[in-house]
């Protein structure tokens, strides 16, 4: 098989989306996405104004107050980001309705669904006042990355990150496979002058004595 | 639309050319292979030759008492570590056995062979330039 296949399916999760792939709000790899984007699907390329991934303000968790659109004024915590297309879906605010179990007689059950917004449409909050503010990037003097509100100058703390597993870490307890933190933090090298192979051979009392024929390449 | 129709949709307007022509396709004298290494060679009478040295074999020793796992425990820190460069070596190993010789006055700047220095790369198993292992 392929060198490339196989590191691939031991990848997983971060398996290689083909190019020019248009980011939906289905998961890429989801059966949902395969039906839409199938692997020879071209689309024209979205166009997006340049922003770095360093720059980027909001993630999932804060709260943000939506500026444009039907839910305009409204504050709401942020359910759903993605960098790809600068979409931000906010819980409960810009939905429409879709019905959805629709099978002979039964008429189906309506279900709000949320529709992305851009990073435009939405600015984050100061938790001081709770009213919109302008965020920028800033070092603290122990040299800690914070966002700050540029109108009153207040630090906006990092939402609580959460596991995509729903894993807490504080909780977690060691299976049969995990090395436990002590083994993982501890250090065991010993700088030494031989060569990985080398050591190995030394321990396991190979001896090479043939060597490679010279050869030359450009 | 539907799976099937999505399908027929791409279909209908021709085969897919930028697929891979692999040795599935084709005649049945198509045969070019999947992309493995070589492992000998083909002699003259068209008989092939292994070459048991070039056969990969995995040498591993002795895990008894190994305290590694697969897999790392959720409660351990992040952190970072800093690369090992070649300065960073000679300051942890040769510096100091060049400091003790030069304090008792018996270091020799013509046989720097003691403390490791390797004039040429030429009749060792393992050179380190132009690099011969595959790590």
């Amino acid at each position: 098989m392929r060198l490339t296949a196989l590191l691939a399916m031991t990848a997983g999760a971060t398996a290689k989306l083909p190019p020019g792939y248009r980011h939906g709000t289905h998961r890429p790899g989801s059966y949902a996405d395969k039906l839409r984007n199938p692997p020879w699907l071209r689309r024209k390329r979205v166009i997006l104004e340049p922003l770095s991934e360093e720059d980027w303000k909001v993630f999932k968790g804060d709260t943000v107050e939506i500026l444009k659109g039907k839910d305009a004024g409204k504050q709401g915590l942020v359910s759903q980001v993605i960098r790809a297309r600068h979409w931000i879906l906010v819980k409960g605010l810009n939905v429409h309705y879709r019905c959805v179990g629709k099978t002979g007689n039964y008429p189906g059950i309506y279900v709000p669904s949320e529709a992305p917004l851009m990073l435009q449409q939405v600015t984050l909050i100061d938790p001081a006042d709770r009213k919109p503010t302008e965020v920028e990037w800033r070092y603290t003097e122990e040299g800690e990355r914070v966002r700050v509100s540029m109108r009153t100058g207040r630090i906006i703390p990092l939402p609580e990150f959460e596991h995509p597993d729903g894993i807490v870490p504080e909780l977690w307890v060691d299976g049969p496979k995990d090395t436990s933190e002590d083994d993982a933090v501890a250090k065991t090298y010993k700088a030494s002058l031989k060569t990985f192979e080398e050591e190995i051979m030394e321990r396991m009392g190979i001896i090479e004595t043939r060597r490679a024929r010279k050869s030359f390449w450009y | 639309m539907g799976l099937l129709a999505a399908l027929t949709r791409g279909l209908v307007r021709g085969a897919d050319r930028m697929a891979e022509f692999t040795s599935k396709r084709g005649s049945r004298f198509h045969n070019p292979g999947r992309g493995c290494k070589r492992i000998g060679f083909l002699r003259k009478d068209r008989k092939f030759c292994l070459i048991q040295e070039m056969i990969p074999e995995f040498v591993v020793p002795d895990l008894t008492g190994f305290k590694l796992k697969p897999y790392v425990s959720y409660k351990a820190p992040e952190g970072e570590v800093a690369a090992l460069t070649a300065k960073q070596l000679f300051m942890d190993i040769i510096a100091p056995q060049i400091e003790k010789d030069v304090k008792n006055g018996t270091f020799d700047p013509d046989n720097l062979e003691k403390y490791g220095f390797e004039p040429t790369q030429e009749g060792k198993l393992f050179q380190l330039f132009p690099k011969n292992y595959v790590r």
